[in-house]
């Protein structure tokens, strides 16, 4: 993983606006910026824009209106090799999951690091090292299709992490799951924010972000809401 | 290296999931391979039993009077000015009858009451021994018939032609044929290539999300293609072996295939026809990606 200085935005949006066709405005007008290293929660309800944004970031969906900066490199303007590489650096959590139904639990997992040549047994020590993080090691060779959704979230977290990204974008990573299992998977984007790596994560849970010292930022309605007081939580204010 | 074992871990993959429909086209190239090479071999053997056939190939051409040396070396002149030759044999009168003595052997008493000089003489004609100069040798024999003091050419006009005719067919058929095998290889491929991509849509979106480059999505599709030129080729070549020796063991008697030697390709031409069916599959792989493969 490249070390960055902590001050440098990794990603850096400027008044990028995204409207769907006929003319629904799914993003408005939103500038943001985030730095190398950094923790963010993006809030809001359903439909506030939450996915779109992380659809803007990791290159997806691009804004019909302002600019969108991932590492440095306008997602307007690359092309060709530079797009997979940018998408390495990108570990995306889908709230869909996108997983291969046909394909075993650690053959998903290993989808993410095969993409850019790991060696093989690099891979397989990864896949079990983080299937044994998220209580799936019973899972390994269980085929995608057959787990259950809160199963399925954690292999598709499992797949965002395992490639080492410098960037950890997660859709509601925690929607299916108990509270036991979300305190996991929230040990595990924490272990990988320690070692530098930055991670958006947009939930409506608000108790993965309540007791947290990271940033929050909330959508409403495709605009960005100024940050609240519980963007940086004291003792005195701390509920 | 890791890129090659990375690759060939996917491919080994893509196979395994569609292994019915590149089992089809794998028949389906093979067949196509073994029905051209069958021609093909045919062909290339007849093209040799015509050049054998062409070692006995004589023109006659029965003269008037015997010519004399200085004419004798001006028929030469026109006659090699015309095409060349192997060899040219002026026959006397005397000559010919001599011939038909020796072949009538023990019956050359029926020559006792002929005169010696009742046989014309002759010049005999023989000429490059080439599959080309078979198929001209209908116009050589026109010309020689205007020589000065030729009164007739004779030669095995009736086999010659069909020998001619057989080629010229047999040589359609293997254009026909060999048309068939660029059609259906790269067809054949292409489309199975179209339904894995189809069959893959998928994956090969999660792929793309992930950051796959395009040599890691294309490369397993372009080395389908690779073996599907280089088993099929070599199942239709095998098949085309056994065929041959079967028929080799099975017409040892006598017969016209008596008559011709028959031999299999060299190694050269096989290796033509596996690069040939190899950059077929490879090229219509290719192909088919650039059409359906969005990346």
């Amino acid at each position: 993983m490249d070390t960055q200085p902590a001050n440098k935005s990794i990603v850096e949006i400027v008044r990028a606006t995204k409207i769907y066709p006929p003319d629904v405005v799914a993003l408005e007008d939103i500038s943001l910026s985030i730095t190398y290293g950094e923790m963010v929660f993006l809030t809001g309800m359903s439909g506030a824009g939450k996915t779109t944004l992380l659809k803007l970031i990791c290159g997806i969906e691009h804004p019909d209106k302002g600019m969108v900066e991932v590492t440095g490199k306008d997602l307007n303007r690359i092309k060709g090799a530079e797009i997979p590489r940018l998408r390495q650096q990108i570990g995306m959590a889908y709230q869909d999951f996108k997983l291969l139904p046909d394909r075993t639990v650690a053959q998903n997992i290993a989808m993410a690091m095969e993409v850019s040549y790991q060696n093989i047994r690099t891979i397989k020590k990864r896949v079990i090292e983080l299937l044994q993080k998220l209580r799936l090691e019973h899972k390994h060779n269980a085929f995608a299709g057959n787990l259950s959704r809160g199963e399925q979230q954690r292999v598709t977290i499992a797949r965002a992490v395992a490639n080492s990204p410098t960037l950890i974008l997660a859709d509601e990573p925690t929607g299916n799951l108990d509270s036991k299992t979300t305190k996991l998977v929230m040990e595990l984007f924490e272990q990988c924010n320690i070692s530098g790596t930055t991670i958006i994560i947009a939930t409506h849970d608000e108790s993965i972000y309540r007791k947290s010292e990271n940033r929050v930022l909330e959508l409403h309605s495709g605009q960005m809401v100024q940050p609240t007081d519980r963007t940086i939580l004291t003792p005195e204010n701390m509920p | 290296m890791k890129f090659f074992s990375t690759i060939l871990v996917q491919t080994n993959r893509n196979l395994q999931k569609t292994w019915p429909t590149q089992f089809m086209t794998l028949l389906t190239v093979s067949l196509s391979v073994l029905i051209f090479s069958f021609f093909f071999l045919i062909y290339t053997n007849m093209i040799k039993a015509g050049e054998r056939l062409g070692d006995d190939l004589r023109l006659t051409i029965y003269l008037e009077e015997e010519p004399v040396m200085e004419m004798q070396s001006q028929l030469v002149r026109r006659i090699t000015n015309f095409s060349p030759v192997e060899e040219i044999r002026f026959t006397s009168r005397q000559d010919a009858y001599n011939r038909l003595a020796t072949q009538l052997g023990d019956n050359v008493d029926v020559l006792d009451d002929l005169d010696p000089s009742f046989l014309p003489p002759s010049i005999e004609v023989y000429p490059k021994k080439n599959l080309s100069n078979l198929a001209q040798i209908k116009r050589f024999s026109e010309y020689l018939a205007t020589l000065p003091g030729a009164v007739k050419v004779q030669y095995g006009q009736e086999w010659v032609e069909r020998f001619n005719y057989f080629t010229k067919l047999l040589q359609i058929i293997v254009i026909l044929s060999g048309s068939l095998l660029i059609l259906t290889t790269a067809f054949m491929v292409a489309y199975t290539i179209r339904l894995a991509v189809v069959a893959r849509q998928a994956e090969l979106e999660i792929l793309r999300l992930l950051g796959a480059t395009n040599g890691y999505i294309r490369t397993p599709f372009l080395i389908e293609g690779f073996l599907q030129g280089l088993l099929g080729s070599t199942l239709g070549l095998l098949a085309l072996f056994f065929l041959f020796r079967w028929i080799q063991l099975r017409f040892t008697g006598p017969g016209i295939l008596q008559l011709i030697e028959f031999t299999f390709f060299s190694p050269t031409i096989i290796g033509i026809i596996i690069a040939a069916s190899i950059t077929l599959c490879t090229g219509g792989s290719f192909s088919s990606m650039r059409k359906f493969m969005r990346i």
